[in-house]
């Protein structure tokens, strides 16, 4: 499946802002079965400087400034991508759990891939008893790690409300986890959470997903999302499996990874510093649509 | 006769004195049964090296011997030589031992080659691990390791380190283990601290015993500084580098040893805000504009380097930085990321390493070491959990048991026990165990007696050209407690000097550098804007306290007059202490009061910004954060000045008290307007903060001319502000008619003769903004400048005699107007000046 991404966000500000210096991490990443033909972001007022680089993780990063007063930024990324997954394998046939746990302590490499770093608490995702104890009900003794990862994912979406309202994007994961309730960003973490409590390596991964219209209604433009979900380490020979517990599915053609890290803060769209003094404004919109052919 | 009295006495055995003193201190000297001591050796009988030491103590007096360590404890406070606790906001004095830890130069010889392949080692691990990882995969150390370590920055990997190393000063903790051999306890690697400790420790202890200090033959730690800012200022790409200490700020624990060594050192102390990266550069912001910075020594954590790479919530780095790291724009020391080697999981890795590595055993082996992410060392650690202490492998607590740094297995209940065993089976990689090791104690004085306490040794070692240099002496931490398994720097801790004993003489040594290479120099560099600004502003509050203070006098002085309930006198003390209460000083609820009442809020009140002892507080914080820059006199008096002012009172203080308070008080920012005249350099530093003093002075005697010299004033009025101005006697010699408006306003506000004038502080202004720094290169002039010519040139052509409020009035607006002007022409302003907000996303 190919795919056309318009990614737009505009920032209003209150006050003239003199100056602003954003990371972007707005190009979608090539590989597992993803193939990006082309990616820009463009950017107004025009910067003054910009460099674009690839993070640790293998992520694309375009750093920027802008010297200008401005009262608004409009940050527009535009992607065309091809999406070809294989379909996961049979959960029965992937490691036991405990042997994944083994191997990921006795890794041998700190290539940006290797379980070693998605193992520890990071930024914004502590290990916690109560999440830790959640996770544990899904990986009895000797269980295969995707079969038990799998089940963790469906309990996360049947015990827990998808609820704009309940967090914001700055809500401790144990507090989104208190209420059971969130959105996509709080259910990742949560999930990553759980494993890495237990000792499995799990990742954070940010992207988008097609929106599949109602029968017989047009796809509405902008209607879109940014969306993040979780990569699980299955051992080396399975190595790392993306699961989206927000809509308990094995991610597959329907998805588009942006990013890769640790955490949310690895991988947000955009970061950055501005200097001004008034309040801000931010409206995003996405808009993932299949090229047909 | 007194003469005969002396004949008839006793000659005195000086020796067999000295003798009976050592006996009484060490009375009870018991070191514990199979715990090496420093005092005592194996056989039971005192080290050579520490009687000598007692056998010259014991020489003097004791009254003698208090008198010195007073002086030494005084010496300490009035430095004010401090640390601060981790979240409180006041530091605190530092608490040293009166009595050195000794050590043998044969032993320290051992101990310093021990200490300088350690770092080899690890600048080694360091440079591999964030380079090619080869010791990774070879399975020599894990990868999760070094992972989980929260120093473990990944966007430092491949970067190769400017100036070819990762580490430039790195410390060990060591400590004599049972064994008697020293013990590697800990690394430091991140951004070591102590060293200006140490040397702040030396100053006090060898000021107390001169003598002492110089026949025991004592190593200088001069030389070693000397090493460490050669070995930074080579490593620099140009010749003259210039070098930053980059602090967190006064906030940081150790911002006194900070502010301390960037002034010993010579180095430029920066907050992140006064470094910017343009065009790839670092460069700090000054008031001559942007300047180029080679060398950053960093004492703010890695992650906190640079909000755009690594933590975004990062206030303290610079944005950017890394990036021109990556282009070898800027000398790092350390580098982010140094700080993995601080992890006690690495620590069981090391001896291997090292032999891996270099073919060759530790000389000083690190206390015994067992990762827990390793199913054989885990399971070692589990079956022999209670010979064992457990600490997190890379942070400060035991994961899941909040502020224990080390569990003891033999201590644990069996809930906590049972809690730690599933914790460390079900999360290995966070825990090690380490062998449980009873530390040797050295001698600590304590009420007259000599008694054995634990110690923490932490040496230091600086890389030079000629490979690590290691600073014979460090940083001593001695325990208040017999059992000491863990010593930290908190509560009942103390620090001693560190004496290493030559064999010979020692030659005298500093920072002095040897030969003709010394290039003759008047100013040093430029003044950073974040300076300038502090300057500036403790000049404007000590300024302002005064007034305040001078308000108060007069308010108490014209009280306690017998003519006080006369109406023209009556009306004057209304108007101070309105003028009182619009300042900030005191409620308005009080005007009306009795005098007193008002003048000591206004000079005790913590509530009311404008009061004495607010605006003392003001001055201080001002002060704290550009103590590098002032001579310990002036920080004495700017100190002095707010513990004075900021003592508690509790009741309401009589007229001739609130008077003699202000009085005395005032004398003391005399003496400080005495120092800063006579004993300051004429730097720009100096000159901003004489602009500050004379902008505040200039708006404030504005406005005493306003409320007591204005358009209806009465004899009394012009009384009051002749007072304020400190310009009755002059004004007597000059005018015998008795007081009149217009050569009052002449003398308040024209007379530049008058130091005291606001057209004296004009020209005075005036001068200073037309010795700093230009940025514009047209040859006009820059706004400041522009209007301080045009005050100083409307102030000279202006006649007494047409003065009137409204002009006064214009006068002083004008002048705030350029205090505005300075701030943004010299200050942390303009693109880059504040730190923004984030911006912000949705997931």
């Amino acid at each position: 499946m190919i795919y056309d991404i318009r990614h737009v966000t505009t920032y209003r500000y209150e006050a003239p802002v003199a100056f602003a210096r954003c990371t972007l991490r707005l190009s979608p990443r090539d590989g597992h079965g993803q193939k990006v033909f082309d990616s820009g972001v463009d950017v107004s007022p025009p910067p003054s400087e910009s460099t674009i680089r690839s993070d640790f993780f293998g992520n694309r990063v375009e750093t920027l400034s802008v010297e200008k007063s401005h009262r608004e930024l409009r940050i527009v990324a535009l992607s065309r991508v091809e999406v070809d997954r294989a379909s996961p394998p049979l959960a029965a046939l992937t490691p036991a759990w405990e042997q994944v746990k083994l191997a990921a302590a006795g890794s041998q490499s700190l290539a940006p891939e290797s379980p070693a770093h998605y193992l520890f608490r990071s930024r914004l995702v502590p290990v916690l008893e109560s999440i830790t104890a959640y996770t544990r009900k899904s990986f009895p003794a000797g269980r295969p790690i995707l079969e038990a990862a799998d089940d963790l994912m469906r309990r996360i979406r049947t015990e827990f409300k998808y609820d704009p309202a309940a967090t914001a994007v700055s809500t401790p994961v144990g507090e989104a986890f208190e209420r059971r309730g969130g959105v996509c960003q709080d259910f990742a973490h949560i999930m990553v959470s759980g494993l890495r409590g237990i000792g499995i390596p799990a990742a954070y991964v940010s992207g988008y997903i097609r929106t599949i219209p109602p029968p017989g209604k047009p796809r509405l433009e902008g209607a879109d999302a940014s969306h993040a979900w979780v990569s699980v380490w299955c051992g080396d020979e399975f190595g790392w499996r993306d699961l989206d517990p927000t809509n308990a599915l094995h991610v597959g053609n329907d998805h588009i990874v942006l990013a890769f890290g640790r955490d949310y803060a690895d991988v947000s769209p955009i970061d950055g510093v501005i200097l001004g003094s008034g309040g801000q404004k931010l409206s995003v919109s996405v808009d993932v649509a299949p090229v047909t052919k | 006769m007194s003469g005969e009295r002396v004949k008839q006495s006793r000659p005195v055995n000086k020796r067999a004195l000295a003798e009976r003193r050592i006996a009484e201190w060490t009375s009870g000297y018991a070191p514990l049964s199979g715990i090496p001591d420093e005092y005592i050796g194996a056989d039971g009988a005192p080290r050579a090296h520490w009687a000598r030491f007692l056998d010259s103590l014991a020489l003097q007096d004791p009254d003698e011997i208090n008198r010195r360590f007073g002086a030494a404890d005084r010496h300490i406070h009035d430095m004010g030589i401090s640390y601060r606790v981790y979240g409180e906001t006041n530091e605190r004095s530092w608490p040293l031992s009166h009595l050195p830890l000794l050590i043998a130069d044969n032993e320290w010889k051992q101990i310093a080659a021990g200490v300088a392949q350690r770092a080899t080692l690890l600048e080694h691990v360091l440079s591999d691990v964030y380079g090619e990882g080869r010791l990774i995969a070879d399975g020599a150390l894990p990868a999760a390791a070094v992972a989980g370590s929260q120093d473990f920055l990944p966007p430092m990997r491949n970067i190769k380190p400017p100036g070819g190393r990762w580490m430039h000063l790195y410390a060990a903790d060591i400590g004599r283990g049972p064994d008697g051999r020293w013990w590697v306890l800990g690394d430091r690697a991140q951004a070591p601290s102590g060293a200006g400790y140490a040397l702040e420790s030396r100053l006090v202890l060898s000021r107390a015993f001169p003598s002492l200090y110089r026949d025991m033959n004592v190593e200088r730690l001069a030389p070693f500084f000397r090493d460490y800012r050669d070995g930074l200022t080579h490593s620099a790409q140009r010749a003259e580098p210039r070098v930053c200490l980059l602090t967190p700020g006064p906030f940081s624990e150790t911002y006194f040893e900070q502010a301390y060594l960037a002034r010993y050192l010579g180095f430029l102390l920066v907050e992140g805000d006064d470094l910017v990266v343009r065009d790839g550069q670092v460069h700090v912001r000054t008031i001559a504009g942007l300047k180029r910075a080679d060398v950053i020594w960093r004492r703010v954590d890695g992650d906190y380097c640079d909000p755009l790479e690594m933590n975004a919530a990062s206030r303290l780095g610079v944005p950017g930085l890394i990036e021109a790291i990556r282009k070898g724009a800027v000398v790092m020391a350390n580098m982010p990321g140094s700080g993995i080697l601080e992890s006690k999981a690495l620590l069981g890795f090391l001896p291997a390493l090292n032999r891996r590595v270099f073919g060759q055993e530790l000389r000083t082996p690190n206390i015994a070491t067992w990762w827990c992410g390793q199913k054989s060392e885990r399971e070692f650690v589990l079956e022999r959990l209670d010979e064992m202490a457990i600490s997190s492998a890379y942070g400060e607590n035991v994961p899941g048991f909040p502020g224990k740094r080390i569990l003891l297995g033999s201590e644990l209940g069996t809930e906590d026990r049972a809690k730690l065993v599933r914790s460390i089976q079900e999360r290995g990689v966070d825990f090690v165990g380490q062998e449980v090791v009873r530390l040797s104690t050295t001698p600590a004085w304590v009420q007259g007696k000599i008694v054995p306490r634990p110690f923490v040794l932490r040496v230091f070692a600086a890389a030079t050209e000629k490979g690590w240099e290691v600073m014979p002496g460090g940083f001593c931490r001695i325990s208040d407690q017999m059992d000491a398994r863990a010593v930290s720097m908190g509560d009942g801790v103390k620090s001693a000097d560190v004496w290493v004993l030559s064999d010979k003489p020692v030659e005298m040594a500093s920072l002095l550098p040897t030969g003709d290479s010394v290039k003759i120099r008047r100013l040093l560099g430029n003044l950073p804007s974040r300076a300038a600004d502090n300057l500036f502003w403790l000049g404007r509050y000590l300024e302002r306290v005064e007034a305040t203070l001078r308000l108060v006098r007069c308010l108490s002085n014209r009280v306690t007059d017998a003519d006080a309930g006369v109406s023209p006198a009556r009306q004057s003390i209304d108007r101070l202490q309105r003028m009182l209460v619009a300042w900030g000083a005191a409620p308005q609820e009080l005007v009306g009061s009795t005098p007193g009442e008002l003048a000591t809020v206004a000079l005790t009140s913590a509530e009311h910004y404008g009061s004495a002892s607010s605006l003392a507080g003001g001055s201080m914080r001002a002060a704290s954060v550009i103590r590098e820059r002032l001579s310990t006199d002036t920080w004495q008096l700017v100190s002095g000045l707010e513990a004075r002012l900021t003592a508690k009172v509790d009741r309401v203080l009589s007229e001739p008290e609130c008077f003699d308070r202000a009085d005395r008080a005032l004398r003391v920012l005399a003496a400080l307007s005495g120092l800063i005249q006579e004993n300051v350099n004429r730097v720009a530093g100096w000159r901003f903060l004489d602009i500050g003093r004379r902008i505040e002075r200039g708006i404030n005697t504005c406005r005493f001319a306003r409320q007591f010299a204005d358009n209806a004033a009465t004899a009394d009025n012009l009384d009051v502000v002749l007072d304020l101005i400190d310009s009755q006697i002059t004004y007597r010699s000059r005018y015998l008619i008795g007081v009149a408006l217009a050569p009052v306003r002449d003398m308040v506000m024209l007379d530049t003769f008058n130091p005291r004038s606001v057209g004296f502080q004009v020209e005075r202004i005036d001068e200073h903004l037309a010795t700093l720094p230009v940025l514009r290169e047209d040859g006009m002039l820059e706004t400041p400048r522009r209007l301080s010519v045009r005050i100083l040139s409307d102030l000279s052509t202006e006649e007494a005699e047409l003065l009137d409020t409204n002009k006064i009035f214009s006068i002083e607006q004008r002048l705030m107007g350029m205090a505005d002007a300075i701030a943004e022409r010299y200050f942390l302003q303009g693109p880059h000046a504040v730190r923004g907000d984030k911006l912000t996303d949705l997931a």
